[in-house]
């Protein structure tokens, strides 16, 4: 009983308070013109402590009957001894028991049923007889299916059950190990292996399979394209020359494209800028000399044909057909018809002995088609040979590595390399059609800066 | 009629495609992100055929992707710990502005990462498919081993971008499957042939570095890390089809090891394992130690459908290759301080010579240069102060040369000071009739052995080399007598070439009799071809003709391009008489 009691008890002198209330409390809500007045300040706080100081003597006489700093020890405590029969003695026998135990106590003449459940395991003699079962193949060497998962886990990976905080080894750890990933039974696939396929898939356990389309690639370029023979360190005369050539061609190209570039945006000079005589003698460019040819020529018979021939040809037939004509019109038809189709019997008749030419026609045929297969394959390879356009911009060729004769080193020594071997892979994945030719990413500035000037700097005058 | 009205662009070309920001937004990914799933996983945008159907009759330029190929994106499991580690980095971002260091630590603890292990099993279900997608892997792998280690980007990538070249390098030492190497103005080209798949790669200049700045390094990095990955398992497989430890071991290590004082100036203990691995001169460790008379000639069985001519061809082709593998064996190299050390003892060690440097240049020589059984010193430099007696001073073109001629080329023209003759490609491959310069022409007729007459020349310019004048001219000599068989030797292609047309109709009385057999048989030969000619359909003889003319059309120009380069010779030779003159005088 003490020693829930002993808490809110306090001694006098100034180190016995409890921490907790010497240090200032925290103050009500501040928020309201009440939180301000109330009890703040220093003068309130000794105010707040006195009265929890009188409260506590006077719950002190009232439980104790006097202050407990002031009472014999032998009025507080008692020496416990280890003994019950000593302790009894010692404390003389203010152990009773309560006298609300008594009253609960049981006093029925008739005993309380006994609770078998109590005493009984369910299932005891099936749990013994197994226990007994296993107890016996554990001797001969069997143990239970959770057993065997846990060792064969710990077998597994043993790494892995001493402590969790070693990683593994990652991609690009410089230390990190191998191994035959295209062995039978590899790490990869040795959980998985002499399982069913179609169960592991149904599972999720198996990935997907790749599917065959992607084992093609893209392009049909090689890898590593080894640079023309003139771009040796020492190379022959005739193939830098020819290296040389190809290079100039580029560069020619390039610099015709600019200067197209340039004559189209260019503006004329005042001593260029067209004045009106050479505007109308543009404006006149072509009729003067065309009229002076043809003034000589047939023009003057050719309009006259068209205007003989126009008329008769488009005039509406005025008059109606006689019978007569009609009829002879008719028979003229039939008459035609029928020798059309006595010609294409006769024809046909004949064709059975043409067999020969017209294996000719169709053999001629057919390498005329193979011909033009052959030239669609072409073009087609040939457009495949060429990179894709695979985004907003197009695949543009490296610039070609040539050094001029006069930068030709004179031994191994004082070579300077051309060109950048990064580059080189960079555009080469690109040509393969690999990744999709990008340009850098550009810094868009959302807002214009403001300057503002230092204070410090602007009070400086010189 | 009836049914219902078709709506446009809901069936065909309109529902195969898909743009990218529609992609995007249905993975759920940043674009960066997205942009490096796609690289992963081995995606590419398509151009569709007709653009104005897929976009929805705007023809503005998109990218596209296969919408099929997007469904098949869904499945990653990647796109999951991509979005975790965008919640990460948000994670980190609000602990680190709250100054929470415990939360920081502890989400650095669990940072999410993933392993791409299961993508090079998809796209490469064979290790063939990977060897051959490996030119793209290595270039990529060796241009980042390059890179300084300022933070453009990871150090860990260039780290094992390092590691695993070096692997490789080493592995091609020990297959001995080096092919060709070119020296050209960008960087070095390689070529091995590994497992029967050819591979090319580039290998930059060290200390060429400037960085350019159009090139998209996120790009580039990205691409890197998945190479990494598969360069890793790829030489893993390497290694153990030559019974090779893997991590590579160097040979009598445990001897290393016990004077550790000697690595002690060039790397801490940690790194100089990479360090002398790196410095290629030692061999490696095998699983199993390899027995000497372990060459055992194969059986060989003839492939179906091949003729007798076709074996006998492979076969010589064999021992030629035989041949170029040994070519360095049982020389002794030193490499000068000024020299490229790493791509020089790559590809002396290659075909089995040993080399060394300086102690004081790399970790890893084996030898000094006052070393009695040297027998070539490489240098690049235009005069020597003191030379050894019983070693050859050459320039460094002459090992790569030699490489690429398949054999030890004469040292002569390869003296340190002395002007070096053209490095040629070793990557272009002349077809009949095209222009050959006379010094490859010259390197064909050496590989043909019809060197003897020109080595005897050798010996005695080695026996004179103190006497300069006269060697000059007999190198002109020898010039001349070239020249004259070149222009022998064209004509009588050029005759070849016309026979077709006209039978060669000016016959000398006495060299008539000298080839009496052979002229017969040729005139035969010619006589028939021109009966099959007359026998020939008019379409195919049009053809016919087509190809001789082009045929003729190149010979031509080859002659043309033949006779130029006799000019600029002519030319040359002139002016350096007249040097020569103006010195005497």
């Amino acid at each position: 009983m003490a020693a829930p009691a002993a808490a809110p008890f306090l001694g006098l002198g100034p180190a016995s308070r409890p921490p907790a209330a010497s240090r200032p409390r925290a103050r009500g809500r501040r928020h309201r013109k009440k939180g301000w007045k109330r009890w703040a300040g220093p003068e309130a706080r000794l105010g707040r402590e006195i009265g929890d100081f009188l409260e506590d003597v006077a719950l002190q006489q009232r439980a104790a009957g006097g202050l407990i700093a002031e009472k014999p020890d032998e009025s507080l405590f008692f020496v416990d001894t280890g003994d019950a029969e000593k302790d009894r003695k010692l404390n003389g026998g203010k152990e009773k028991p309560l006298r609300i135990d008594l009253i609960l106590q049981p006093d029925s003449k008739v005993s309380a049923p006994k609770d078998i459940l109590a005493h009984q395991i369910p299932n005891g003699k099936k749990e013994k007889r197994k226990r007994q079962l296993w107890e016996r193949l554990a001797e001969k060497g069997v143990l239970p299916r959770r057993e065997r998962l846990l060792r064969a886990r710990l077998q597994r990976e043993p790494p892995a059950a001493t402590g969790s905080k070693v990683l593994e080894p990652g991609r690009v750890d410089p230390a990190r190990s191998f191994y035959d990933i295209w062995a039978e039974n590899n790490p990869l696939e040795r959980a998985l292996a002499g399982q069913d396929g179609w169960f592991l898939e149904q599972t999720k356990k198996q990935r997907v399979k790749r599917p065959a389309r992607l084992r093609k690639k893209p392009s049909e370029a090689p890898a590593v394209e080894v640079i023309a023979a003139g771009g040796s360190y020492n190379p022959t005369f005739e193939d830098h020359q020819a290296l040389l050539l190809r290079a100039h061609e580029v560069e020619l190209r390039k610099q015709k494209a600019e200067e197209k570039v340039e004559r189209q945006l260019g503006f004329p000079t005042a001593a260029e800028a067209p004045t009106a005589e050479t505007l109308f003698r543009e404006e006149c460019e072509g009729l003067l000399e065309e009229s002076d040819e043809e003034g000589e020529g047939p023009s003057p018979e050719e309009p006259g044909e068209p205007l003989r021939a126009g008329p008769t040809a488009a005039a509406p037939r005025k008059e109606k057909k006689t019978e007569q004509q009609r009829r002879r019109e008719k028979e003229a038809r039939a008459l035609a018809a029928r020798r059309l189709r006595e010609k294409a019997a006769r024809c046909r008749r004949q064709e059975l002995f043409r067999l020969r030419s017209l294996r000719l026609q169709v053999t001629r045929w057919e390498a005329e088609l193979l011909r033009r297969r052959q030239l669609r394959q072409a073009k087609r390879r040939e457009r495949d040979a060429l990179p894709r356009r695979l985004g907003r911009l197009r695949y543009e060729a490296p610039s070609l590595e040539v050094q001029l004769s006069d930068e030709l080193p004179e031994s191994l020594r004082a070579l300077k390399p051309e060109g950048s071997v990064l580059r080189d892979r960079f555009k080469s994945l690109q040509r393969r059609n690999l990744i999709e030719p990008r340009e850098r990413a550009k810094f868009k500035r959302k807002y214009r800066l403001k300057y503002v000037e230092k204070r410090a700097f602007r009070e400086v005058t010189l | 009629m009836g049914g219902l009205e078709k709506k446009k662009y809901q069936r065909g070309s309109a529902t195969n495609y898909i743009t990218r920001n529609k992609a995007r937004k249905k993975l759920q990914l940043s674009l960066p992100d997205f942009r490096r799933l796609c690289i992963l996983k081995g995606i590419y945008p398509h151009e569709p055929k007709h653009k104005k159907k897929v976009n929805k009759g705007s023809t503005a330029a998109r990218t596209f992707y296969l919408l099929k190929d997007i469904k098949f994106l869904l499945h990653e499991p990647i796109v999951n710990k991509f979005r975790e580690y965008k919640v990460f980095v948000r994670k980190l971002r609000k602990a680190y502005g709250k100054s929470e260091w415990s939360t920081v630590e502890r989400l650095k603890d669990n940072k999410p990462s993933y392993k791409l292990d299961h993508i090079v099993k998809e796209r490469y279900p064979t290790f063939i498919d990977a060897l051959r997608d490996l030119d793209d892997a290595l270039s990529m792998c060796f241009l980042f081993s390059t890179f300084p280690r300022t933070g453009k980007c990871h150090v860990q990538i260039i780290q094992l971008c390092r590691r695993l070249s070096v692997e490789f390098l080493n592995y091609v030492i020990a297959s001995r499957s080096l092919r060709k190497v070119f020296l050209s103005i960008k960087g070095i080209y390689y070529q091995a042939e590994v497992l029967g798949q050819p591979i090319t790669w580039i290998t930059p200049y060290a200390f060429a570095h400037d960085h350019p700045t159009d090139v998209d390094y996120r790009v580039m990095a990205t691409f890197t890390e998945f190479y990494t990955t598969l360069l890793g398992f790829v030489n893993f497989r390497l290694y153990h089809s030559l019974n090779l430890l893997y991590p590579p071991k160097i040979e009598g290590q445990s001897e290393v090891e016990l004077k550790p004082t000697e690595g002690e100036a060039y790397a801490m203990d940690s790194e100089s394992y990479l360090e002398k691995l790196s410095a290629l001169s030692a061999s490696l460790a095998r699983v199993v130690a390899p027995t000497p008379e372990d060459d055992v000639e194969m059986d060989e069985f003839p492939v179906e459908g091949e003729t007798a001519e076709q074996m006998d061809a492979r076969k010589k082709e064999q021992e030629v290759l035989e041949k170029q593998k040994k070519l360095f064996e049982g020389l002794r190299f030193f490499l000068n301080r000024e020299v490229p050390r790493e791509p020089l003892a790559f590809i002396i060690r290659c075909f089995g010579g040993q080399v060394s440097w300086d102690k004081s240049l790399c970790i890893g020589a084996t030898y000094d240069v006052s070393d009695p059984s040297i027998t070539h010193q490489i240098v690049d430099r235009p005069r020597l102060e003191q030379q050894v007696v019983g070693r050859y001073y050459l320039q460094p073109q002459w090992v790569f040369d030699s490489v690429n001629a398949k054999l030890c080329l004469p040292v002569a023209d390869y003296f340190p000071g002395v002007l070096l003759p053209p490095h040629l490609s070793p990557f272009v491959t002349e077809q009949e009739g095209d222009y050959i310069p006379p010094e490859k022409l010259k390197l064909l007729a050496m590989q043909r052995g019809e060197n003897a007459g020109e080595e005897s020349e050798e010996e005695e310019e080695e026996e004179e080399e103190d006497d300069n004048d006269d060697d000059d001219e007999e190198e002109e000599e020898e010039e001349d007598d070239s020249e004259k068989e070149e222009e022998t030797k064209l004509k009588k292609m050029e005759e070849q070439k016309t026979q077709s047309k006209a039978l060669p109709v000016k016959v000398t009385a006495g060299k008539v009799r000298l080839e009496d057999k052979q002229r017969l048989e040729q005139e035969q030969q010619s006589e028939e071809k021109r009966l099959a000619i007359m026998m020939m359909k008019k379409r195919e003889k049009y053809l016919y003709k087509k190809i001789m003319f082009g045929k003729k059309r190149k010979v031509r120009e080859a002659n043309k391009l033949a006779e130029k380069r006799k000019a600029h010779d002519t030319a040359i030779k002139e002016e350096k008489k007249k040097n020569k003159k103006a010195r005497r005088a």
